[in-house]
């Protein structure tokens, strides 16, 4: 492979917990900073920048892949918000063919394009359905593509399932070359509980969380509107929260290899938080204890 | 610990169920996997087992999967390539069996059929992904998909016929003498008064298969054709004759005098037709007896093959010829409790002499095995030639892979077969002998 172009981060996240859009507003940000940047959606549903689009269609590398023999760059790339080239892998519809050898098959396109040598771009970041269900979408963290992975997860135990699964694929990986763990994003934040929960799995799995992303009607607002909180709503304070992500992955380069739970470890992690949970919203009183 | 394997003979389960297709008439195979399978098939398999093969290439319709299919789904691809496949190559029944990525992918295969059903194209399919078994277990699953599928595609009335006797058992190809064994097997049923349903090989097609039903028994001749007749014992109640191997010479008469009292045949008939084939038997014997004695014919020998061929040839030789077989080499990976009753059965098959009896399907293992044996004849398949020319005992092939020989109906089944042995044993002994006489 040559030599990497900009700094590439695949983040990573359950379906549904709000990856796209803490992914989107986090490239908004960079590019709001001056730096260039490409998203990369790495999701058959193929809609990870369509809030740096204005919500516009954007044909996906394997549709066009499938059409036409010849693929040029801008047959399969938008320039978004902020200069932002936005690219989707795209993938079968649901119940047909394999979705992981299709990140496979888009991400070996962009290469052979090379996509990143012509746009010289300052970050790269992939957007990954995020329970690593197979190899295929494991590529992005395998062969040195990506430096480093963030997962973005919030407090329910199956968004915390899929991201122990993604340390599992990081830890297997990372020491033969493949991406590290960059740390984990605090995404819907809402409950009293969830941060401290999120903390005591990433203090277990041997990482940290970078940020907190409180759960806000601006962010639905604005996805309603087909834009980053970062475009419509630029001095709110949730735009500010995702500054504060934007920099904290450009400036910080920490990382590590998890160690994620067992199955027998996190269903017994998971039993605890719950009998916690339920006698903090009942007020149970334990002796000598403060709540 | 696993070990590796060196030159197995058994391929894959997809190739499996393409022989078994392609040995009935009438049945167009259809592919759906990527390109290499249908070429592996014919490389491999096809033209390793005897010289009949296709001419020239194999003419295997094939969906030829690409990448675009791995990441969509292929189904599409086989629905057009079934279209294309009945307008250019007519046949009865058309067959799809699949490759490992397509099952990979999880294509559906049955929705494809029945769309093609629903077209009136009579098709059948088999999910033969080749990680799912080897080529046996490919045989199985053809087998299966043509008894289950077939009821649905014809209906026959299905009247009870008391003569008719279905044979399983005989892979093809993997026995590469597996149209003569079914030919023999099939004029010794007969001659006792039986109508043969041989389902494979020269005029049986479709209308033999449809007749499954309706027969009196189904008679086993390897373990591998167990699992037909438990299918159709369940399904219509058929009762079945398990043999470990097709009998061969005398090991027919238990066979025959069985097959006459269970389907209440005419006994003196039957009792007729073994004199006769005794006698022919006992004579050729007499003809040879020079030949045998001169260029020393009684010899330690090994025997590799399947388990059928090596049950019926090696109790042949050891109990009607007098060789004294010294191993049996077992290479088709049968399951363990019929690992031990083989074992237990072929150790003694001479009185008083100890035959070992190995289960191996690993070339490097069973060539390390034969070097070190102290054999005089060595008789298994091509792949053992080399170990036979060092050792520098006479050889013939006559196992899957077979790359040497030309086999058109010649086979070692029955009475006729034999004698094709008493042949082929004494010509391979004597063209040694004198090769080394005359050198």
């Amino acid at each position: 492979m040559s030599e990497k172009i900009g700094k590439h981060i695949a983040i990573y996240g359950k379906g549904g917990i709000g990856k796209s859009t803490t992914t989107s507003n986090i490239s908004a940000a960079l590019a709001e900073s001056g730096y260039r940047v490409i998203q990369i959606g790495c999701d058959p549903k193929s809609d990870s920048t369509t809030i740096l689009r204005g919500g516009n269609d954007l044909p996906t590398v394997l549709d066009t892949l499938r059409e036409q023999s010849k693929v040029r760059i801008e047959d399969i790339s938008a320039v978004g918000f902020g200069g932002v080239l936005c690219i989707e892998a795209g993938g079968p519809v649901p119940g047909v063919g394999c979705a992981g050898r299709g990140i496979n098959a888009a991400v070996e396109l962009l290469q052979e394009l090379k996509i990143f040598e012509e746009f010289k771009p300052d970050f790269v970041l992939y957007d990954v359905l995020g329970d690593v269900v197979c190899g295929g979408f494991a590529v992005p963290i395998r062969d040195g593509l990506a430096d480093r992975a963030f997962v973005v997860t919030s407090s329910d135990f199956m968004a915390i399932f899929a991201a122990n699964n993604l340390f599992k694929a990081v830890n297997k990986y990372a020491p033969s070359g493949g991406a590290r763990l960059g740390g984990v994003i605090a995404n819907s934040i809402l409950a009293a509980y969830a941060p401290a929960l999120i903390d005591d799995f990433a203090a277990k799995t041997g990482t940290q969380v970078i940020g907190y992303v409180p759960r806000s009607l601006v962010v639905a607002q604005s996805e309603l509107y087909g834009k980053t909180v970062i475009e419509s709503v630029p001095q709110s304070e949730q735009a500010q929260v995702y500054r504060k992500l934007a920099k904290y992955i450009d400036e910080n380069e920490d990382s590590v290899i998890p160690k994620p739970l067992n199955s027998p470890e996190l269903k017994k992690w998971a039993r605890e938080w719950g009998d916690r949970i339920f006698e903090v919203e009942t007020g149970v009183v334990h002796e000598m204890a403060s709540i | 610990m696993s070990n590796h394997l060196e030159g197995s003979r058994n391929s894959c389960a997809l190739h499996g169920a393409l022989q078994l297709f392609e040995a009935i008439e009438g049945v167009i195979p259809v592919i759906h996997s990527t390109s290499g399978c249908g070429v592996q098939h014919y490389l491999g398999v096809t033209r390793l087992s005897g010289g009949n093969d296709p001419f020239s290439s194999p003419p295997v319709s094939s969906s030829n999967i690409a990448e675009k299919h791995v990441v969509f789904g292929g189904g599409s691809r086989l629905r057009e390539q079934l279209k294309n496949t009945v307008k250019v190559v007519q046949g009865d029944l058309y067959a799809i069996v699949t490759g490992c990525s397509t099952e990979m992918v999880g294509d559906d295969i049955p929705a494809m059929a029945r769309e093609g059903r629903e077209q009136e194209w009579p098709v059948v399919y088999a999910n033969t992904p080749g990680f799912s078994g080897d080529v046996h277990h490919g045989y199985h699953l053809a087998l299966k998909a043509l008894i289950e599928q077939l009821p649905g595609i014809w209906k026959r009335k299905g009247e009870f016929q008391t003569r008719l006797v279905n044979v399983w058992g005989i892979i093809p190809n993997q026995d590469p003498f597996w149209r003569g064994n079914l030919q023999e097997l099939g004029r010794l049923l007969e001659g006792i008064g039986l109508v043969p349903n041989l389902l494979l090989g020269s005029e049986q097609g479709i209308a033999a298969w449809t007749q499954i039903p309706e027969a009196a028994l189904n008679l086993v001749l390897s373990h591998w054709g167990k699992l037909p007749a438990g299918l159709l014992e369940q399904r219509y109640g058929t009762p079945s004759i398990i043999l470990e191997g097709a009998p061969v010479g005398s090991a027919a008469v238990p066979l025959l005098r069985r097959l006459t009292e269970q389907l209440k045949l005419d006994q003196i008939r039957s009792e007729e037709f073994i004199t006769r084939e005794e006698s022919l038997l006992n004579h050729q014997f007499a003809r040879l007896a020079d030949s045998y004695y001169r260029a020393g014919f009684q010899r330690e020998f090994v025997l590799v093959g399947e388990s059928a061929q090596v049950t019926g040839i090696g109790e042949f030789l050891g109990k009607s010829f007098g060789l004294l077989p010294r191993m049996l080499i077992i290479t088709d990976n049968p399951p363990d409790n019929v690992q031990e009753a083989l074992a237990d059965r072929l150790s003694s098959i001479v009185s008083g002499y100890d035959t070992e009896v190995i289960f191996s399907e690993d070339r490097a293992e069973i060539t390390d095995i034969i070097k070190t044996s102290d054999v005089q004849l060595i008789l298994a398949s091509s792949l053992e030639r080399e170990v036979a020319v060092e050792l520098d005992v006479p050889f013939l092939a006559l196992s899957f892979p077979l790359d040497d020989r030309i086999v058109l109906d010649r086979g070692y089944a029955g009475y006729r077969g034999a004698t094709a042995l008493l042949e082929d044993i004494g010509s391979s002994i004597l063209a040694f002998s004198n090769d080394r006489l005359f050198c």
